[in-house]
Order: C-alpha cells, then sequence, then structure tokens
C-alpha cells in the first residue's frame, strides 16, 4: 500500500501533495478543541496502528496480510482526528524508516489516511443508521469500515499510478489488480476492525467519536 | 500521560517483541517483497529507494544489528517517537486549558 519514490509523475506528486494541504485545514478547523484526553487517544491509538503495521504476515506470492486501520481510526476518532493519527504513523513510517516514498507521502497520506479513515467513518454510521446499535450492527459496521476503507485506499493508489506514466502499467491494469487484491486481504482488515469495535463496546465505548 | 492504559502499553511491548517473527523471520521464509516493489522490478522501473536512502533505520533495521533485533529496536523508536510527539502536544494543549480557564476568571 506503501507507494515508493519514483512510481508518481510531477503533477500527481503535487495534486496529491494539495489535496492533503486543504484536507489538514478543513481537519483543523472542523475538528473542535482539543483535550487532553483527545490528544492522548490520538497518540496512543497511532502508537498502537504503527505496531500493528509492523506486525505484516507475508504471504507466498509477494503480497502481505496486515491491519491498516483506516476504517478503524475513521469509527474511533472521527474523519479529522483520525486523519492526523493515521497521518502521523505514515508520516514517522516514511521519514525515520523509508516506509514509502517521500515524493509519494502525499498520495499515502490520501489513501490511508483521508480516503480510508473518511470511507470507514462514512461506512459504519450508514451501517448503524440502517442496521441499529446493536451487535449485527456494530459487526458489520466494524466490518464494512474497514473492508471498504482499504478497498477505496488500493482503488486510490491503483488510480495513481496508473495515471503516472512513470509506471509502465495503465488504468486497465492498475485498478483491477489493486482492486482485486485489497478486497480479498481487506477481509482480515473488516474482521480485525469488527472485533476491536466489539472489544471498545464491551470495554470503554465512552472513548470512541461514533457511538460503538 | 493522561489516558494510557498501563495493560494497553504492555500489549504493545509483547507486540513489538514478537513482531520480528512476521516482519523478518516469515518474510524471509517466503521471500517477500512489496508487491509494488515487484510490479517495478517486472517493468524495469529504477529502485531508488536504496538510492536516494536518507534514514539509518532504512527498512526498519538498525545499523550494525542484527534484523530481529533491528525491527525490535526499530519498533520501540517508533512508538516512543508517537508517544513523545503526544506527550508535546498534551504540553500545548494543557497550556491553551491554563491560559483560557484564567481568561474565563478575569
Amino acid at each position: 500500500m506503501h507507494i515508493p519514490d519514483g512510481f508518481l509523475d510531477p503533477w500527481m506528486v503535487l495534486t496529491t501533495f494539495l489535496v492533503v494541504g486543504g484536507y489538514t485545514i478543513i481537519s483543523y478547523r472542523r475538528m473542535g478543541r482539543l483535550s487532553m484526553d483527545r490528544v492522548s487517544l490520538l497518540s496512543s491509538f497511532s502508537a498502537g496502528i504503527f505496531v500493528a503495521q509492523m506486525l505484516n504476515w507475508p504471504l507466498p506470492g509477494g503480497t502481505s496480510l496486515h491491519l491498516v486501520g483506516g476504517g478503524l481510526a475513521g469509527i474511533l476518532l472521527g474523519p479529522y482526528l483520525g486523519f492526523f493519527a493515521m497521518s502521523l504513523v505514515i508520516i514517522i513510517q516514511c521519514i525515520v524508516f523509508h516506509d514509502g516514498g517521500i515524493t509519494a507521502l502525499g498520495a499515502n497520506i490520501l489513501n490511508m489516511a483521508i480516503l480510508g479513515v473518511v470511507t470507514g467513518y462514512l461506512a459504519y454510521k450508514i451501517a448503524i443508521s440502517i442496521l441499529g446499535k446493536n451487535n449485527k450492527g456494530r459487526f458489520i459496521g466494524g466490518f464494512l469500515a474497514g473492508w471498504l476503507g482499504i478497498v477505496v485506499a488500493g482503488l486510490a493508489c491503483g488510480i495513481e499510478i496508473g495515471l503516472s506514466t512513470y509506471f509502465g502499467f495503465n488504468l486497465d491494469v492498475t485498478i483491477p489488480i489493486m482492486v482485486s487484491w485489497h478486497a480479498i486481504l481487506g477481509v482480515i482488515e473488516g474482521l480485525i476492525t469488527a472485533f476491536i469495535v466489539e472489544y471498545i463496546h464491551t470495554r470503554n465505548p465512552g472513548i470512541s467519536y461514533l457511538e460503538v | 500521560m493522561r489516558g494510557l492504559d498501563k495493560r494497553y502499553m504492555i500489549l504493545l511491548v509483547i507486540l513489538i517483541l514478537i513482531s520480528p517473527l512476521f516482519g523478518v523471520y516469515l518474510s524471509d521464509l517466503v521471500g517477500y517483497h512489496e508487491p509494488l516493489d515487484l510490479a517495478a522490478e517486472h517493468i524495469g522501473l529504477p529502485d531508488l529507494n536504496e538510492e536516494l536512502n536518507w534514514t539509518p533505520l532504512y527498512d526498519y533495521g538498525f545499523p550494525a544489528l542484527h534484523p530481529v533485533l533491528g525491527y525490535i529496536v526499530s519498533g520501540f523508536i517508533g512508538v516512543a517517537l508517537i508517544l513523545g510527539i503526544g506527550m508535546l502536544l498534551t504540553r500545548i494543549v494543557s497550556k491553551s486549558e491554563c491560559v483560557l480557564e484564567n481568561e474565563a476568571k478575569e
């Protein structure tokens, strides 16, 4: 999911950084006043996601399973604070560990910290409003948030590299591959997200942005 | 730091300690490479990662340390940095809360 340097055309690099800049301003204005508890939740959530992403289970054939966490961030922290929490992880991964390119940092934040988070947030909210705030609603909402979050992030990644001439494959190749792989791997993301939502519901539902 | 559950921190430490099992051992076992890196190799895109490297902690390693230990140390460094930024933010927020309280009193 982390795009390296050399994959994106300069115009795509610029566009993705501009979108991230715009969303940063919107999030800063809309997230409301930060309390000590919210900052604490942000950093402990980010630390957890950083560690969860280190637990990547490699699969033969050239891919790996690990939690990305965008959907979970959308449910627990909301679309604005969740964006800052995921961005913090992606920026540390890029700058300190060279996981993802510096020119692709905008795209990686756009995919995982904006699209993944907002999709997860909306998916859970819609699922709960249709199914109700019960076990079924929480499980299906959590699953859809995790699954759709990662599929939309994968789709965006496919579009960005497919539209870039530096990367030799076009959209007709990049989109089906990125979407189908993430639709399969996303099942695990969805299940983990659903189980964590259920766990938080039983232990400490008050910490969540959306009611769990 | 307020709100950081002790059990949660213990869980993070345990997960960091077992993380090389996935990130190093199983990776080597199945010859794992990032899917996008494999695609780049397939189409002959130059690998800029090592040429344009800016960090000694490249790929969650630590200079002169065995990859397993390097992965663990990297995990602790990453978590420490994130929590450190969180503590810095907490200080800023607590100062601004004090200012608001004082203004309210006046």
